[in-house]
């Protein structure tokens, strides 16, 4: 296929924590809001004067100091991001706001805040803290809301001065479905039989809308999508098709590995994937905008801590709906060495896909970056080869 | 052999062996005290065994064969004590014991596999381990039971190694092997159906850490899915210290409740509700007078058998058994009468230290080798730590509302729970506070590697104990697999530091390397 015309300036998007487009956003006046999690609702981070930047630490190598603060044990990207917060490479931010989701993202932002590793000179800055529901249900909609007005509306009203307002809400959102409308539509390419996109590809753009500020970037991804209308797919067929469900994945290389090994990245459902969290937010006039946002990220998410039996159960016949409607011959659960949710989730759904709905599922452990690992690339393989076994065979799924 | 306390080498007990060579000698009243004691938790397992699904239960389940170890267990926990100490450690332990001799004597009943008394199961609503059950303190005819607590917890005390096959059966699974060995085993008791079926329905809970609450998940899928028992979760704030999830917290319990009514046909019982409230209560104040004296240089209740009381008193009992409330008097009238006369539990009391984070499941007694080793008095430990709020106990119509809020408090400060979560402030910085009140000069801090809690303030613990000149020893182990570090291993920690950074010799020599690899 023709290279994307813009897959070099999203691919350089990811390349430094603090990106082109948030220098560009900073010198504009705007405030950075950083973020860790996808239960943190970002149109609420988007509102007029701000912008999100969800903290990753691309090009991570020793994670030395860190792993003093955290030990070995805490899974890498809560270490990555400390190590690169002590490194002095999320400076550009005006604040943090984090969920207590999970132990280790807390306490990684927990060490930021105590190292003052993040705010020199910024006497506005502040760290939050939120408490999430973990069920999907009214009391867990209150709950949302409060947090969300107290942890968030209330900080960036008081220390920034920002409108936060029903309208505002409502024009975030608005700016939010703009990004999430086009990356569902060069996402749906992914269902055709011979795809005009690649996984990684989408994977990269899919990330770079969820670092930098989105007015910065829908220009680049109306051009993308014109772009993906004509583009001529690749001749030769995928040996598979998978898709690939777990926790977030940051290193771009790791879908690129998976690709290379033969098998296409037809869906993503992952932390800050694409699915659930590039749906747009549907808004309605006879409620006010920030309960409904709040509703659509308790009932969208597919967090492994979201603990009622419907949401468990819901996780898994989610993954079998997408490997229909994506058309997968293969799933791959996967997770962060040392992440507990999806220890558990990882364990539960890929006995459950397999057993109960028959799909082929290759259940894999990853550190944080894992590019180049060789260990992974014999996994793949193998599971690409007995899925086409399979086919060869007659089985399918 | 004396009746004087540290007249003993206690590590000449040890054999190579499950159990020691012999009794401790501790003068003939202590002794014959202790003998006592015995005789009564031979009767209180002997009452058990007799019934003939008990029986059937012991070749069923795989955990029941480690309940052949209480006695064992009991004597390990009051090593070296007399007098009044050793009173009040089998006043703690007696009572325990006898409360899971009912537990795992309910629970057989009404499994559907031993006993099958389905009148009975329909009034038997499953909770968690790890759970407080204030949700249980309006239901008199209701009993709240924990399959989790036979199952794994108590067998672990018991028996050393008796999580290793559960564990493994969960990393068969697929389970990954760097999670808390506690909920894994939990989860492998469930994939391997080796847990009671009854109940009419189950509250699930949100307990200390991510690994309790998805290992939920794995129990549920069974019991719900399989075994038709209706499960709720209930979701508990984390950040409890917080005023903005208190409502929250409260409507959680409402919800429980009306489950709980729902499925059981029974309805909330607010005088029994408030009965149990003066109990937690009374418990409560004990407890603190407790703490108080062990801010003294005569502590009177501490170490692990504080620790294992206060978790089946507050947590698993919270008001409901009167028991509970007539050995508070005891060890209280105990604890008293030996706090006057200046009364110390070893030989001698070298240092005053706070025992914090997880404690090595396995080696639960470690408290009694510090003591009687190294002279380090654990004055309070993380475990024992829990609320100290009063709550309502008179029934009023705003007292009926500010239930809801105390049976949410309690469930967010259930043990371990209060300090793993809720931030770093009831973690980090309330340990300072309590090495000044406790006049402490050392905190023995248990590393349960896989408590992703703990381990992320490593660092900050290290930083704030060195700029406060606090000596802070890090004990590593792995809650319930000795396989990961021994008991050895976990003494040895302690150890290397009194001999290179205190330069001190052990009180008691023939403890410092102690044979107990294959010990119960």
């Amino acid at each position: 296929m023709k290279d994307l015309k813009h897959l070099i300036y999203f691919e350089h998007l990811l390349q430094d924590a603090e990106n082109q487009l948030i220098k560009e956003a900073r010198h504009d006046g705007k405030i950075c809001v950083a973020y860790t999690c996808e239960n943190i609702p970002e149109p609420l981070l988007n509102l007029p004067g701000a912008f999100s930047a969800r903290l990753r630490a691309p090009r991570t190598g020793s994670m030395e100091m860190s792993t003093y603060y955290m030990t070995s044990f805490l899974c890498e990207y809560s270490r990555a991001l400390l190590e690169r917060a002590i490194e002095g490479g999320f400076n550009f931010a005006d604040c943090i706001i984090t969920p207590d989701g999970c132990t280790m993202m807390n306490r990684a932002v927990e060490n930021m805040e105590l190292l003052k590793t993040m705010g020199k000179d910024k006497p506005k800055f502040f760290f939050q803290y939120m408490e999430i529901p973990m069920k999907a249900d009214d009391n867990g909609l209150n709950l949302y809301v409060l947090q969300c007005k107290n942890h968030i509306l209330k900080p960036l009203s008081e220390n920034y001065g920002l409108d936060v307002s029903d309208a505002a809400i409502r024009k975030a959102v608005a700016e939010h479905n703009e990004v999430c409308r086009l990356i569902r539509e060069i996402g749906d390419f992914r269902k055709e039989e011979r795809p005009r996109i690649t996984g990684y590809e989408f994977h990269i753009i899919t990330l770079a809308t969820y670092v930098a500020p989105k007015y910065l970037i829908v220009d680049k991804l109306r051009e993308t999508l014109e772009e993906l209308k004509t583009r001529e797919p690749e001749e030769k067929a995928y040996r598979a098709r998978v898709v690939v469900t777990g926790s977030e994945i940051d290193d771009v290389d790791y879908i690129k590995l998976v690709e290379d090994c033969g098998a296409y990245v037809c869906a993503d459902r992952f932390c800050l994937g694409s699915i659930p969290g590039r749906n747009p937010i549907e808004l309605k006039d006879d409620e006010d905008a920030l309960t409904q946002v709040c509703r659509h990220y308790m009932y969208s998410c597919q967090c492994p801590r979201m603990m009622n039996m419907e949401k468990m159960l819901g996780r898994r016949a989610l993954v079998n709906q997408l490997a229909k409607d994506y058309k997968a011959d293969g799933i791959i659960y996967e997770q962060i060495k040392f992440c507990d949710p999806w220890a558990y989730e990882r364990m539960l759904g890929s006995h459950i896909l397999h057993d109960d709905y028959g799909y082929p599922v290759l259940s894999v452990d990853r550190p944080y970056c894992i590019g180049t690992s060789g260990q992974m690339r014999t996994r793949i393989q193998a599971f690409v080869e007995s899925i086409e076994i399979k086919n060869i065979q007659g089985g399918g799924k | 052999m004396a009746k004087a306390i540290g007249a003993d080498r206690l590590g000449d007990f040890y054999t190579n062996g499950k159990v020691r060579k012999r009794r401790e000698w501790r003068g003939l009243a202590d002794t014959m005290y202790d003998y006592s004691r015995w005789l009564f938790i031979m009767l209180t397992l002997g009452k058990f065994i007799i019934k003939p699904r008990n029986v059937k239960a012991m070749f069923r389940y795989r955990w029941m064969a480690n309940y052949l170890a209480v006695p064992m267990m009991v004597d390990r926990h009051t090593q070296g004590l007399r007098q009044e100490y050793l009173r009040i450690a089998h006043i703690e332990q007696d009572l325990v014991v006898e409360d899971v001799a009912k537990l795992l004597d309910s629970l057989f009943r009404g499994d559907r596999r031993i006993g099958n008394d389905k009148e009975f199961s329909k009034k038997v609503v499953l909770v968690d381990e790890n759970e407080m059950t204030a949700v249980m303190m309006g239901f008199p005819t209701l009993k709240g039971l924990s399959r989790e607590t036979v199952s794994s917890y108590i067998p672990v005390l018991l028996n050393q190694k008796a999580a290793c096959h559960y564990i493994d059966v969960a990393q068969e699974f697929g389970l990954a092997g760097d999670v808390c060995p506690m909920p894994e085993m939990e989860a492998g008791v469930s994939i391997d159906d080796d847990a009671p079926v009854l109940g009419a329905c189950a509250i699930q809970c949100n307990t200390t850490c991510d690994g309790s609450l998805l290992g939920n998940g794995v129990i549920s899928k069974r019991l719900e899915l399989e075994d038709g028992i209706p499960c709720f979760q209930l979701a508990a704030p984390l950040r409890h210290r917080e005023d903005d999830v208190q409502e929250y917290a409260a409507q959680e319990i409402r919800n429980a409740i009306a489950f709980i009514e729902k499925h059981t046909g029974e309805k909330w019982d607010w005088k029994y509700y408030f009965e149990c409230a003066k109990r937690v209560n009374f418990s409560t104040a004990q407890r603190l007078s407790w703490l108080e004296m062990s801010k003294t240089d005569y502590p009177q209740v501490f170490g692990s058998n504080l620790a294992l009381y206060t978790e089946t008193n507050y947590m698993a009992i919270c008001g409901k058994v009167p028991a509970f409330v007539k050995a508070d008097k005891k060890i209280s009238a105990l604890a008293e009468r030996a706090f006057r006369a200046k009364k110390r539990a070893a030989r001698e009391y070298r240092h005053r230290a706070i025992v914090w984070g997880v404690q090595s499941h396995f080696y639960m007694d470690f408290l009694v080798w510090l003591l009687n080793c190294w002279g380090i008095v654990p004055l309070t430990d993380m475990l024992s730590m829990v609320s100290t709020k009063v709550i309502a106990e008179e029934d009023t119509p705003e007292n009926r509302e500010q239930a809801y809020y105390d049976m949410a408090w309690l469930t967010e400060n259930m043990i371990m729970r209060n300090r793993t979560h809720g931030g770093y402030k009831v973690l980090l910085d309330e340990l300072w506070e309590f090495c000044e009140q406790f006049n402490a000069d050392m905190v023995i801090l248990w590393e349960h590697m896989s408590c992703k809690a703990l381990d992320g303030l490593h660092g900050q613990f290290e930083e704030m104990s060195r700029a406060r000149g606090i000596h802070l020893v890090w004990v590593g182990h792995d809650l319930f697999d000795p396989r990961v570090i021994s008991r050895q291993g976990v003494r040895d920690q302690v150890n290397n530091y009194m001999r290179t950074v205190f330069r001190e010799e052990p009180i008691d020599p023939s403890l410092e390397i102690l044979p107990d690899e294959d010990s119960w």
